[in-house]
C-alpha cells in the first residue's frame, strides 16, 4: 500500500470519485486480456493532461511505478501492473475534441472508444481505417500505445499510419507535443512513430490527433473455398504478386470452419480446408473490376467455389463466420490463446504448413486464422491452463511458432505487442545492439525505470 | 424444498466463469459500465470478483455484495455479447443468493416479494391492491416525491381492480377457435396495467383465439430469485409449472419480457443448477419446466406468426401515428424477440414506424434497481429518453411493464406516451 501522506496527495488530484483503492478495485485492475495478473497499490482516472503531469511529478519523486490502461484489451499483458505502483486508467477521460472535414483530420482523448470515432467521422463521410477486432471497447489511447492494426490492415496500414500528433506526459511530469496538424511532416526526430507503439514504457499519451481519409464509395466482399490448405496460402501470395490492393484478405483453415459450422450451422463448406475472406473498396465501378479479376484468380489458383456477396446480407453472411471464429473457438475450451507472429506474404504457406505441423506434434487442437494480406497469423491455441500437461505442451507450441516465423524472416508480434507474453523471444528477432539501443532511450526517457515496469524495454 | 447446500454455485456453473478469457467485449455491452467506467462495474471485473470469492482469496464482503446489487441490473446484455458463453446472469444471481443469505434483505422487500409468492393474496384479493394503491399514490405521499431514480407521480394508478377479476377463466372467441392458449398476465397486467391485458385479451379473440386465464396464478419469482431470495422465489415457479405445463395447449402466452423469459429460460436452468447443488428436486418437476419453456411465446411473436389469422384492418383514412419501439432487455437479448414487434408496427395501418438510436439498449430501470440506486439509473434512463424524444416519435411502444413504467415516469408525457405492442392493434381495429 502507498504511504498515508502520498495517498493523500493523489487523491487530490484526480478527487475522490476518481481514485481507488479497495482490495476489489484493486484486484479489478491486475488483469488485462492476457494470463497473468498482478494488483496495484492504486487506481486513478485522471481527466485531464494536467492531472497526468501531477501525478507523474509525484510519482517521480516517490518512484512509484506508474502503468497506464485504456480499456485493458490487448491480449499481451501491456497493461498488468507487474511491480504494482499505481495504474492510470483512461476511461473517463474520452471525449472527442474535434473533427474537421478539411483537413481530414480528429483530435481526441486517450479513452475514446476506436468504433465510437469510427461511427462520428463516418457520419461526416470520413473514414479511420484501424479496425482492431476489439474495436468496439479498446480506447485509442491503447491503440496508439500498441500501435493496434486489424483486418484492413492489408490496403490502409496501422495506426501509426494515422497518427499526425500526441501530447504526452514524460516520465517526470513534462508535458510535451510531438507531431501537428499536417500530413507532412519532417520537424525534428519522428516522435510521434517513438512514441506509437512504445506500450506506456516512454510516456503517457493524453491526447491525439489523427489523420482520417474519405469513405470508399463502395466494398463488396467475396468468399474463395479451396480444398487444400496451400494452395489457398499460395493464392494470398498470388494475389500481393499479381498488385492486386485488397482492403482485406483473411485466412480461415477447416479447424475453424467446422467449429463455426458445428455452432452456427450457415453453410459452411465443411469440405474445405481453407477459405479465403477478400474484401475491395474504392469507387463502385472499380469494385466490380477488382472483384472480377481477383474472382478470376482464385479459379485460376484452384478454388473449388467462389462466392461473391451482392447484397449487404450477403455480405454480413459472409463475415460472419470469420467475426464469431475467435468466440466459437473460445467457447470450446476454457483458454483460447491468440499467436500473432507476422511474415513475409511470400511466407504464409510455409507458415501454415508449419503451425497445423506443430498442432500434431503437441497434441492441440489449434485453429488457423490470419490476416493473411500482410502475412500477420493468428493461430488460435485451445487449452485449458489449469491442467499442468496440456499448458506446458501448448507453451511449447507457441515457442515452436515463434522460433519458427523468425527462421522464416518473420517477426514476433503484428499487431498485439511484446508486453509480458513475447519478451522471452525478443532475442530471436533483434541483435544485441539493438536491444542496447532502445535500453540506452529508456534509461535517458525514464531514469527511474517507473514507466510500465517489468515489460519489453 | 429446503435450501440445505451452503456451496456457492454448481459445478457447472463454476466452470463456465473459467471460460472467461477477460477479452473485455462486454464492457460496451453493459449499460452500467457505460455510465460508471470503471472495471468493478462491467461484467468481466464482476466475473473475475466471483472467481476470486470462489476460489476462496477474496472474501465475501459487503463491497462484493453492493457490487453485485448496485452495479448489476441482470439486463442479461452481457451474456448476449459474450463470445466464450459465459453465464453472468447465473453467476452474479447464485452469488447475490449467497450475500443476501449473509447480508439480510431490505425489509420492504422481503414484505413484497412475501406478498407476491403466495397465492392467496394474489387470489385477485384486493387487499393487496389496496395496500399499494395506497403506499404509492395515497394523498400523503407528494407528488414530488421520488421512490429511488422513479418520480412517483409518473407511476400509473393501481388497477381498480385485479385483472383476472374481469374475465371468465375461458374467454370464448366468435366462431370456432383457432387455438387454445394459456395466459400468463403477471403481477404488473394483473395489478397495474388492467388495459394491456385486455388488449391481449381482444386482439387474440379477434384472431378465433380461445383463451385460458388460470385464475390463481401468481408471481412468476424472477424478480424475487433475482434478488437473491432463492427459497421464496420456488415456490412461484413450483406454482406456476403446475398451472400452466400443459401438453394439450397450443401455447402459454406471456405480455411481459421478464415473465416470459423466466417461464422459457429460467425455470429449467434454476431447478437444475439448484438439483446441482444438492437440493431435492424432482426429475418429474424439470421435464415439466422444459415442457412450459416449449410452450411459452410472448404475445407478440405469437400474433406475428399468425398474422394472417388477424381480421382485415380498418382502411379509414385516419391521422398518422409516428411510433418508435424499445427492446426490453429480456425481450431481446432474454428471448430473442425483436423482429416480429417491429414487423407488427411496420404492418398497422395509420402507423408511421421510426427506429429510436439505441433501440436495443437497456432503460436503466433494471426492476428495483432504479429504487436503490437511482444516481446510476437515472443517468442510463436519460439517454433513453434523449433518444426516444429526438426520434420525433408520439408512441414509444415495449413489450415489458417494467420499461414501461421507467421510461413512461421520465418521459415529457404531453408529448409521448408507452404503449404496449399489442395495445397499437387494438387501436388499430378501434380506428
Amino acid at each position: 500500500m502507498l504511504d498515508e501522506k502520498i495517498t493523500k496527495e493523489l487523491r487530490k488530484i484526480v478527487g475522490d470519485k476518481n481514485y481507488l483503492d479497495t482490495s476489489e478495485d484493486l484486484m479489478n485492475y491486475s488483469y488485462d486480456a492476457f494470463v497473468p495478473e498482478a494488483r496495484p497499490e492504486a487506481v486513478l482516472l485522471p481527466l485531464t493532461t494536467e492531472q497526468v503531469s501531477d501525478i507523474m511529478k509525484v510519482a517521480h519523486r516517490e518512484e512509484i511505478p506508474v502503468t497506464p490502461r485504456g480499456a485493458g484489451t490487448n491480449i499481451s499483458g501491456g497493461s498488468v501492473p507487474m511491480r504494482g505502483g499505481v495504474v492510470l486508467a483512461f476511461t473517463r477521460m474520452n471525449r472527442i475534441l474535434e473533427i474537421k472535414k478539411e483537413d481530414r483530420l480528429a483530435v481526441v482523448q486517450p479513452g475514446v472508444i476506436n468504433a465510437e470515432l469510427q461511427a462520428e467521422v463516418e457520419k461526416r463521410s470520413l473514414f479511420y481505417p484501424p479496425d482492431p477486432a476489439s474495436m468496439s471497447v479498446c480506447t485509442m489511447g491503447g491503440n496508439v500505445a500498441e500501435n493496434a492494426g486489424g483486418p484492413r490492415g492489408v490496403k490502409y496500414g496501422v495506426t501509426r499510419d494515422y497518427i499526425l500528433g500526441l501530447t504526452v506526459v514524460l516520465p517526470e511530469g513534462q508535458i510535451i507535443r510531438v507531431g501537428g496538424r499536417t500530413a507532412k511532416n519532417v520537424t525534428g526526430i519522428d516522435l510521434v512513430g517513438f512514441f506509437t507503439g512504445s506500450e506506456g514504457t516512454l510516456g503517457i499519451i493524453t491526447e491525439i490527433t489523427c489523420k482520417l481519409l474519405p469513405k470508399p464509395e463502395a466494398n463488396q466482399t467475396m468468399q474463395a473455398i479451396f480444398h487444400d490448405l496451400d494452395l489457398a496460402g499460395k493464392t494470398v501470395a498470388k494475389i500481393m504478386e499479381e498488385g492486386m490492393l485488397p482492403v482485406a484478405l483473411e485466412l480461415m483453415d477447416s479447424v475453424v470452419i467446422n467449429l463455426v459450422e458445428d455452432s452456427a450451422h450457415i453453410g459452411l463448406p465443411r469440405e474445405a480446408e481453407g477459405v479465403l475472406l477478400i474484401m475491395m473498396d474504392g469507387p463502385q465501378e472499380s469494385v466490380k473490376l477488382q472483384v472480377e479479376n481477383i474472382a478470376q484468380l482464385c479459379r485460376d489458383q484452384g478454388a473449388a467455389e467462389v462466392r461473391i456477396a451482392k447484397t449487404p446480407e450477403e455480405e454480413n453472411a459472409l463475415w460472419f463466420a470469420r467475426r464469431s471464429a475467435f468466440g466459437v473457438m473460445a467457447r470450446s475450451r476454457p483458454n483460447c490463446i491468440v499467436e500473432d507472429v507476422t511474415v513475409p506474404v511470400s511466407k504464409v504457406p510455409t507458415m501454415v504448413r508449419e503451425i497445423v505441423a506443430i498442432a500434431r506434434k503437441y497434441e492441440l487442437v489449434i485453429g488457423v486464422l490470419a490476416h493473411a494480406g500482410d502475412g500477420n497469423m493468428h493461430p488460435l491455441l485451445l487449452t485449458d491452463e489449469r491442467e499442468k500437461d496440456e499448458w506446458e505442451r501448448t507453451q511449447n507450441a507457441i515457442r515452436d511458432i515463434v522460433l519458427k516465423a523468425a527462421e522464416l524472416g518473420g517477426t514476433l508480434s503484428g499487431e498485439h505487442g511484446i508486453g509480458m507474453a513475447k519478451n522471452q523471444f525478443l532475442d530471436l528477432v533483434m541483435d544485441k545492439e539493438t536491444r542496447r539501443f532502445m535500453g540506452k532511450i529508456k534509461k535517458a526517457v525514464d531514469p527511474k525505470r517507473i514507466l510500465n515496469p517489468g515489460k519489453f524495454v | 424444498m429446503i435450501m440445505r447446500s451452503k456451496v456457492l454455485l454448481s459445478e457447472h456453473t463454476k466452470e463456465n466463469l473459467y471460460h472467461c478469457n477477460k477479452c473485455g467485449l462486454c464492457l460496451q455491452a453493459c449499460p452500467v459500465y457505460k455510465e460508471l467506467l470503471v472495471e468493478s462495474a462491467s461484467p468481466r471485473g464482476k466475473v473475475q470478483l466471483c472467481k476470486h470469492v470462489l476460489e476462496g482469496d477474496m472474501n465475501l464482503s459487503k463491497k462484493v455484495n453492493d457490487i453485485l446489487f448496485s452495479q448489476c441490473l441482470l439486463c442479461g446484455s452481457c451474456v448476449a455479447a459474450c463470445p466464450s458463453g459465459v453465464h453472468q446472469d447465473e453467476l452474479f444471481s447464485g452469488l447475490r443468493w449467497r450475500a443476501t443469505q449473509r447480508y439480510g434483505i431490505d425489509w420492504s422487500k422481503k414484505v413484497l416479494f412475501q406478498t407476491l409468492s403466495h397465492k392467496w393474496i394474489m387470489y385477485g384479493s384486493t387487499w393487496f391492491v389496496k395496500w399499494a394503491r395506497k403506499l404509492f399514490s395515497g394523498p400523503w405521499i407528494e407528488s414530488k416525491i421520488k421512490l429511488g431514480n422513479l418520480p412517483v407521480d409518473g407511476i400509473p394508478p393501481f388497477n381498480p381492480k385485479p385483472f383476472n377479476r374481469e374475465f371468465p377463466e375461458i374467454v370464448k372467441p366468435e366462431g370456432p377457435p383457432r387455438a387454445h392458449i394459456l395466459y400468463f398476465h403477471g403481477c404488473a397486467t394483473n395489478y397495474v396495467f388492467g388495459d394491456i391485458g385486455r388488449a391481449v385479451v381482444t386482439v387474440l379473440s379477434s384472431m378465433r383465439v380461445e383463451v385460458e386465464i388460470p385464475g390463481d396464478q401468481g408471481c412468476c419469482g424472477l424478480p424475487i430469485f433475482l434478488s437473491g431470495d432463492r427459497e421464496t422465489s420456488l415456490k412461484s415457479i413450483q406454482e406456476t409449472v403446475r398451472l400452466f405445463a400443459r401438453k394439450d395447449v397450443d401455447a402459454v402466452i406471456v405480455d411481459c419480457a421478464t415473465c416470459g423469459s423466466a417461464l422459457r429460460k429460467e425455470y429449467s436452468q434454476i431447478l437444475r443448477e439448484l438439483r446441482d447443488l444438492g437440493e431435492d428436486v424432482e426429475e418429474r418437476l424439470i421435464k415439466d419446466a422444459e415442457l412450459l419453456a416449449s410452450k411459452t411465446r410472448d404475445i407478440s411473436e405469437f400474433i406475428d406468426e399468425h398474422m394472417d389469422w388477424l381480421p382485415e384492418f380498418p382502411t379509414t383514412e385516419g391521422p398518422v401515428v409516428r411510433v418508435t419501439y424499445h427492446d426490453p432487455c429480456h425481450l431481446l437479448k432474454g428471448q430473442n424477440v425483436g423482429l416480429q414487434p417491429r414487423h407488427i408496427l411496420n404492418s398497422l395501418p395509420n402507423v408511421d414506424f421510426v427506429e429510436m438510436d439505441g433501440a436495443d439498449t437497456c432503460c436503466g430501470g433494471g426492476g428495483e434497481f432504479q429504487i436503490d440506486h437511482p444516481e446510476t439509473s437515472a443517468a442510463i434512463t436519460n439517454r433513453k429518453i434523449k433518444h426516444i424524444h429526438q426520434s420525433g416519435a408520439e408512441v414509444v411502444a415495449t413489450g415489458c411493464p417494467g420499461c414501461n413504467i421507467t421510461i413512461r415516469s421520465h418521459l415529457d408525457r404531453s408529448k409521448v406516451k408507452v404503449l404496449h405492442t399489442v395495445q397499437l392493434i387494438q387501436m388499430a381495429f378501434k380506428e
